[in-house]
């Protein structure tokens, strides 16, 4: 049976760590058995630059030494790699192990408990249940989009990429290329901005809308990456939450309690209908049409004009 | 709906998981399998397979020091400690995705509105530790964010009845209804995915339900006890809420500009159409709580399936017309009208803040 890769990591991991001096890669092909039934020369090595790379994912910092004699050789340093010295409570640690929970996502789920796993191994305090702790609390962060780790992993070594994305209303998808920034998660839904390069300018687009793979560019970043990118703010806007003007309606008694809740003022008419001044950005057309027969539009003409519209489009079936 | 189990098993994490492993045991002669498996967040079978590999690691397979651990079951024992120098156990630094995902989940719960103070300073603390011990590892957490959305003042007073195990009064926003009801529940746990929510038994219905806390209009705490039957907590790493196979289907069709009902609803199926639309099939225990739906799709969709659902929606739309033009007298005959405007440019319906009932209950 071939042997298992945990098993060859931690063997490569181990001789890295456990030795003083840089190790050949013949001596490391010597001391691991998974590397003695590589077979050919060609395929130990591809098995060992990859496996050196999954280390360094793990956060292990290996150097690469040549000696006199010309020969390259591999050492993880202690100094390089220790944990520095961290102490946290009992609250603490409970905090950090509700955090652990959260990501559902396997990468950042699983990164997020071997972060849990290093400093339980550092001495973080055990005696408290998260769950305890913070009474039926569930924090879920939700990864439903492929794009997403390709995209974490871009915006993490600056890598631009190409993606077809289709805009909102667009039938066909079309390209985009984009020096990858930020990702934010708000309501349940991922978005990236970044650079997009055939547009010249800073571009927010949501991740459910990337249609196919995700493909990397080797190339570096053209702009440079601001100290703040703002996502939240730019979906904001879109989605209309910045309302400059007011619009009058009239409504059902009884009916529509969110645009009561949203209302700046209500009148009651006493004929069964309340009159209510609200907040109005983009999107309210869409959702007023949704309360039908229990809601009319009376000021302004152009809100009203788009809610006929809208309702006769429904009528006509 | 991808939403795959969080469970990592796959040789990374088993690595990284072994590597604390050999730190912490080196530590706890005789360490409970129980205990350790619980510190480490995993079962005693994966534990108990870690163990199993670790006595085929060492430094030098040939120069007979292997890790010598085994474990009876119940205690573990590590019989040759100093075959990894003290150097070689020492706990190890975060990785960058490791500091990441911590750093980000942290932030993001010390967010959440509503949050008992108490909690939210010992995670402030722990993430400003982290942050300094992660160094450099810690500088692509800023690439990552997370805003959990949450009724504070709902929020405390679900937090304060579950913990001391009392009833809540509450009126409740049904969007599918466009009504408020009153109703009693027994809260039995908070969930934030996006939006926070409260699962819990609701007396009214005797069943299961879970409530969105932004459409709480009022809410009480009672002195009645809480006393939610024994359920099964469902795992949530699934949409919240889930068709079941016996309900009625719906049929939607949509052109580009409904694409979104795809991303806000789940569905059986999405098909593309020719003109870049979908058509998507659906399940719904209640058809006509997405007579809301067809009415604002307008022209960017049409309910194709069940009829009298289709039908609802016209009527609705015709009644609602009435309010503004003579010609559309409740079912009677009309003018074919004309397109005005329609949708003005750059409208995406699908990013409004009025949301869509993407969690709809």
């Amino acid at each position: 049976m071939a042997i298992a890769k945990a098993e060859r990591l931690m063997n490569l991991a181990l001789c890295l760590l456990g030795t003083r001096r840089p190790l050949s890669k013949r001596e490391l092909r010597e001391s691991i058995e998974a590397y003695l039934e590589a077979g050919t020369d060609d395929s130990f090595n591809r098995m060992f630059e990859r496996d050196k790379d999954d280390l360094r994912e793990l956060g292990l910092v290996i150097e690469t030494v040549e000696g006199l004699d010309g020969e390259v050789g591999y050492l993880a340093r202690r100094d390089s790699n220790r944990l520095p010295p961290i102490t946290l409570d009992a609250e603490e640690a409970a905090a950090l192990g509700l955090a652990a929970k959260v990501w559902q996502q396997a990468r950042l789920a699983g990164a997020a408990s071997g972060a849990l796993q290093k400093l339980r191994a550092a001495g973080l305090p055990e005696d408290v249940d998260p769950y305890e702790a913070h009474g039926a609390l569930e924090p879920r962060i939700p990864v439903h989009e492929a794009a997403f780790e390709p995209l974490m992993l871009a915006c993490r070594d600056r890598r631009p990429v190409v993606f077809d994305y289709r805009k909102a209303n667009a039938a066909q998808p079309g390209t985009r290329h984009v020096e990858p920034w930020a990702l934010e998660c708000w309501r349940g839904h991922w978005y990236l901005a970044g650079f997009d390069r055939d547009r010249g300018a800073e571009r927010v687009f949501r991740l459910s809308r990337i249609t196919g793979r995700v493909r990397s560019r080797g190339t570096g970043f053209t702009v440079p990456v601001p100290d703040v990118v703002t996502v939240r703010e730019t979906v904001a806007s879109w989605a209309g939450e910045s309302a400059d003007r007011s619009a009058l309606i009239r409504l059902r008694a009884g009916a529509g309690y969110p645009l009561r809740a949203r209302a700046t003022a209500v009148r009651e008419l006493g004929d069964g209908w309340d009159e209510l001044e609200i907040p109005y950005g983009h999107g309210l057309d869409a959702w007023l049409v949704e309360f039908g027969p229990d809601v009319v539009v009376l000021e302004p003409a152009e809100l009203r004009a788009d809610v006929v519209d809208r309702l006769r489009a429904v009528a006509k079936g | 709906m991808a939403g795959k189990p969080v469970r990592p098993v796959n040789a990374i994490d088993q690595t990284r998981r072994m590597l604390s492993l050999v730190t912490y045991l080196r530590e706890r002669p005789g360490a409970r399998v129980e205990d350790v498996a619980r510190a480490f967040g995993i079962t005693e079978d994966e534990l108990v397979s870690d163990l199993d590999v670790l006595p085929m690691c060492g430094t030098s397979f040939r120069g007979g020091d292997l890790l010598d651990i085994d474990t009876d079951g119940e205690r573990i024992w590590w019989h040759n400690p100093a075959a990894l120098g003290a150097d070689a156990a020492e706990p190890l630094r975060l990785a960058a995705d490791e500091a990441t995902a911590l750093l980000v989940a942290a932030r993001a719960v010390a967010t959440l509105p509503g949050l008992r103070e108490g909690d939210r300073q010992a995670l402030l603390r722990a993430t400003a530790k982290v942050e300094a011990a992660a160094g450099e590892a810690a500088g692509a957490s800023s690439r990552l964010s997370v805003t959990f959305e949450s009724e504070g003042g709902v929020f405390a007073d679900v937090d304060r009845a579950i913990s001391e195990r009392r009833r809540l009064w509450i009126r409740y926003y049904s969007p599918a209804r466009d009504e408020v009801t009153e109703r009693e529940i027994d809260p039995i746990r908070l969930v934030s995915v996006g939006h926070t929510y409260v699962e819990a038994w609701c007396r009214r219905s005797e069943a299961r339900r879970t409530f969105r806390l932004d459409r709480v209009a009022e809410i009480k705490i009672l002195d009645e006890p809480s006393a939610p039957p024994e359920i099964e907590l469902r795992d949530l790493s699934q949409a919240l809420v889930q068709p079941a196979a016996e309900d009625p289907e719906v049929v939607v069709e949509v052109g580009p500009g409904g694409r979104w009902v795809a991303e806000y609803y789940p569905h059986d199926s999405a098909d593309e159409l020719p003109d870049g639309g979908l058509r998507i099939t659906l399940r719904t225990p209640d058809p006509a709580s997405l007579r809301r739906l067809a009415l604002r799709l307008g022209r960017d969709g049409r309910i194709v399936a069940p009829r009298e659902l289709a039908d609802s929606a016209r009527r609705a739309a015709r009644d609602a017309l009435a309010a503004y033009e003579t010609g559309y007298e409740a079912d009677a005959a009309y003018g074919t009208g004309h397109a005005g405007a329609g949708v003005p440019a750059g409208a995406d319906p699908a990013k409004g803040p009025y949301d869509r009932q993407e969690q709809e209950l």
